[in-house]
C-alpha cells in the first residue's frame, strides 16, 4: 500500500505536464472499465443461466445509482480508447514526441465531441423512462435494486472464492519457486512481458470498432431502459419474430443471440471477439497497474497476477459458455416469473398480459 | 529582493529531526539572476551551517545538485532565481532513500546504470593503423544525445513508475544503455536489450513524459526510451531510429 499512497500523493504534488494527467485518467478509466466488464459479464451470462436474476439485475441497473454509473462508464471507455490510439502512435512513431502533449489534449477534445451527441442520446432515454414509468416512487426504486443487489450474494462471495484461489495460486508458487525479490545482475530477458506489451497495442486497436458497436447499439440506440420494453432487437431483422406480448431483458438476449444471418449467429460471434480481447486486454491492463504497486513484495505481487489471471479465465469460461449454450425458450418464462415479481416488490399491479403468461406457463 | 525559500528537511541523527519537515528562510537582497544553488549556499553559510546538500562543480556539468524545485526536477545549479519566482519550495528527489536533507542516496541508481552494462564492448582487434574505430557521421548522430546524460537521476526520480517500483530500471539507465545499443561499433548490444526487456525493464515506462522535461541537459529521454522498445520489439537495431525532422 504504502507504494500506492506515496505515487498518489507524489502524483498530485509533482508538477508533471500533460502527459503526467493522461496517464492518470488512462489508468483510472481502465480499472473503471474492467471492474464493470466483470460484473457486465457475470451478469448477462445469467440471461442464460439464471434468467430471474438476469431480470433482476437489469431492474438494479435502471435505477438513479447505475444510470450515472452508465454515462461515467461511457466517457471512460471512450477517453480510454482515443488515448489508447495516442499511446500507440507515440510508442510506434518515438520521434514524434514532441507532439504529444498536443495529442493529449486533441484527446480530451475528440471525448468531449463524442461525448456529447452520445449524451444527449442516452439521456433521452433515460427522460423517457422516468416520465413513461412516474407510477414508481422512488423508494420503492431503492427496494427493487437493494433486493436486486441481495439476491446477488452469491456474485460477491463468487468473487470472495477467486480472491482466495489467487492467494493460494500465489502461495503455492512462491513455495515452488521461492523468494526472488532481489534481482540478479544481469536480468533474464522476457519474451512473455514483450509479447503482452505488443497485444496490449494490437488488441487496443482491434477492439475499437467493436466496442463503439457494441456501446452504440447497446447505450445509444437501445440501452438498458429499452431492452426490458422493446418489441424488436436492433441489429437483428424482424423476419426471426418480435418479442411477445410483454417484453422481458431475456427475451431481448434470447432473440439477439438466436438471430443468424447466412447461417452464422452474428451476435454471438461479434459478442465473442468482443469477450475474448476486451478481457484479455482489461485484465493484463489491471496486472500491469496492480505490480506497478505490489512488486516490492513478491507475495503481493503475486498475488495480483494470480488475481488477474484467475478472474480472466473465470469470466472467459462463463462467457463463452453463456455464447455457446443452446438457448431454450423456458427461460423466458423463468423471465416472466421475475418480472412479476418485481412487480409486486414496487408495490404495483401485475399487468393482465402478464398474468395470463404466466397461468397459461405454470 | 527578497526571497523566501520552503526546504524540506529531515536528518535522521538528531533527535526530534529523523521525521521530514519544512522549514523556511528568507533572503535579502536577492537579484532576479542569482542561481538558486548560489541562493542555497547563502542558507547555509549566513543562517544555518546544518543544512545539507551535494554539489561539486556547480555548473551543469556533474549532475550532484538535482532537487525537485517548485515540484520539478531541476539541478539548482542550472536554475535562476527569476526562474521560479519569489517562493522557491525545495525537497530532495524521490523514489531514492533520503540520507540528510538534500542529500539522497544515489546507490540504487548507480545500481540500475551498471546493469545495463554502461561501458565500450568490442572485442575485435583494432583498425591497422591501431588508432580509433571510425564511425560515419550519420552512425554517431543515431546516440549523439544519449551521450550528453550526466547521471544526475532527474528523469529516474521524475517517473511515477519509478517511485512506485524501486526495482524498475529507470529513464536514466535506459538512456545510458541507448547510448552503446545504438552505436554501430559495439558488440554487445542483444545482451543490453535482453536485460533491458525484462519485467522490470523498458515495459515498466507508461509514456508519461515527466522524465523528458525533467532532463537538465535536454535529452529526449521518452523517445529514447521508445526507440529501446522498438529495438526489443523488432530484435534489430538498424532502421529504428528515424531523423528528427525538427533538427
Amino acid at each position: 500500500m504504502t507504494s500506492l499512497v506515496l505515487t498518489v500523493r507524489e502524483t498530485l504534488r509533482y508538477r508533471g505536464a500533460i502527459g503526467q494527467w493522461s496517464w492518470v485518467l488512462h489508468r483510472l478509466t481502465g480499472v473503471g472499465v474492467v471492474l464493470f466488464l466483470a460484473l457486465h459479464v457475470i451478469d448477462t451470462s445469467w440471461a442464460v443461466f439464471y434468467p430471474g436474476l438476469y431480470v433482476k439485475a437489469i431492474a438494479a441497473y435502471q435505477s438513479p445509482i447505475f444510470t450515472i454509473g452508465e454515462f461515467g462508464l461511457v466517457f471512460a471507455v471512450v477517453y480510454h480508447a482515443f488515448n489508447g490510439i495516442r499511446i500507440v502512435i507515440f510508442d510506434y512513431k518515438p520521434e514524434l514526441w514532441r507532439h504529444q502533449a498536443q495529442a493529449a489534449v486533441a484527446v480530451l477534445v475528440l471525448t468531449l465531441l463524442v461525448l456529447a451527441p452520445v449524451f444527449l442520446g442516452m439521456a433521452s432515454h433515460v427522460i423517457d423512462f422516468y416520465v413513461t414509468e412516474q407510477a414508481i416512487a422512488g423508494s420503492k426504486i431503492m427496494d427493487v435494486v437493494v433486493f436486486s443487489i441481495i439476491e446477488q450474494l452469491p456474485f460477491i462471495a463468487g468473487f470472495v472464492g477467486v480472491l482466495a484461489a489467487a492467494i493460494v495460486l500465489a502461495a503455492a508458487f512462491s513455495l515452488v519457486r521461492g523468494g526472488a525479490t532481489e534481482r540478479s545482475r544481469y536480468p533474464q530477458a522476457s519474451p512473455v512481458e514483450r509479447f503482452w506489451w505488443a497485444f496490449m497495442r494490437l488488441s487496443g486497436i482491434l477492439i475499437l470498432p467493436l466496442v463503439f458497436g457494441h456501446l452504440a447499439l447497446m447505450h445509444v440506440v437501445q440501452g438498458v431502459f429499452d431492452i426490458t420494453a422493446a418489441q424488436e432487437v436492433a441489429g437483428t431483422l424482424a423476419t426471426n419474430g418480435t418479442i411477445g406480448a410483454v417484453p422481458s431483458a431475456v427475451e431481448f438476449v434470447f432473440h439477439r443471440w438466436s438471430y443468424a444471418a447466412g447461417g452464422v449467429f452474428v451476435w454471438r460471434v461479434y459478442d465473442l471477439f468482443l469477450l475474448v480481447l476486451v478481457t484479455l486486454h482489461g485484465f493484463n491492463g489491471l496486472r500491469y497497474v496492480l505490480t506497478d504497486y505490489t512488486s516490492f513484495n513478491d507475495f503481493a505481487r503475486r498475488t495480483s497476477v494470480a488475481l488477474c489471471t484467475v478472474i480472466a479465465a473465470v469470466l472467459l469460461a462463463v462467457g463463452a459458455a453463456a455464447l455457446f449454450v443452446p438457448l431454450e425458450k423456458d427461460i423466458i418464462s423463468e423471465a416472466m416469473a421475475a418480472t412479476a415479481e418485481i412487480y409486486e416488490l414496487r408495490g404495483e399491479e401485475v399487468p393482465a398480459e402478464l398474468e395470463a403468461f404466466l397461468s397459461e406457463h405454470r | 529582493m527578497d526571497v523566501t525559500f520552503k526546504i524540506r528537511r529531515q536528518n535522521p541523527d538528531l533527535p526530534g529531526k529523523e521525521k521530514p519537515y519544512w522549514q523556511e528562510f528568507v533572503l535579502g537582497d536577492v537579484e532576479p539572476t542569482d542561481r538558486v544553488l548560489e541562493m542555497l549556499h547563502r542558507i547555509k553559510w549566513e543562517q544555518d551551517g546544518s543544512l545539507s546538500l551535494r554539489r561539486s562543480c556547480a555548473h551543469g556539468i556533474c549532475g550532484s545538485d538535482a532537487m525537485r524545485i517548485n515540484g520539478v526536477n531541476r539541478l539548482a545549479c542550472k536554475i535562476l532565481v527569476r526562474d521560479v519566482g519569489e517562493r522557491i519550495q525545495i525537497e530532495p528527489i524521490l523514489g531514492l532513500p533520503v540520507i540528510k536533507d538534500l542529500i539522497v542516496d544515489m546507490e540504487p541508481f548507480f545500481d540500475h546504470y551498471r546493469q545495463v552494462m554502461p561501458f565500450f564492448v568490442n572485442d575485435d582487434p583494432l583498425p591497422a593503423d591501431g588508432r580509433e574505430r571510425l564511425q560515419t557521421q550519420a552512425d554517431r548522430e543515431l546516440f549523439d544525445d544519449t551521450t550528453k546524460c550526466i547521471l544526475c537521476a532527474c528523469c529516474t526520480t521524475s517517473c511515477p513508475s519509478f517511485w512506485a517500483n524501486g526495482h524498475y530500471v529507470g529513464p536514466a539507465a535506459i538512456v545510458q544503455a541507448h547510448r552503446f545499443i545504438f552505436d554501430t561499433r559495439d558488440q554487445a548490444g542483444k545482451e543490453r536489450l535482453d536485460i533491458l526487456s525484462e519485467p522490470n525493464g523498458v515495459w515498466r515506462c507508461r509514456t508519461i513524459f515527466n522524465c523528458t522535461p525533467a532532463c537538465p541537459r535536454e535529452i529526449e529521454v521518452t523517445k529514447a526510451i521508445g526507440e529501446v522498445k522498438l529495438a526489443i520489439r523488432k530484435g534489430k537495431t538498424i532502421g529504428i531510429i528515424q531523423p528528427d525532422v525538427s533538427h
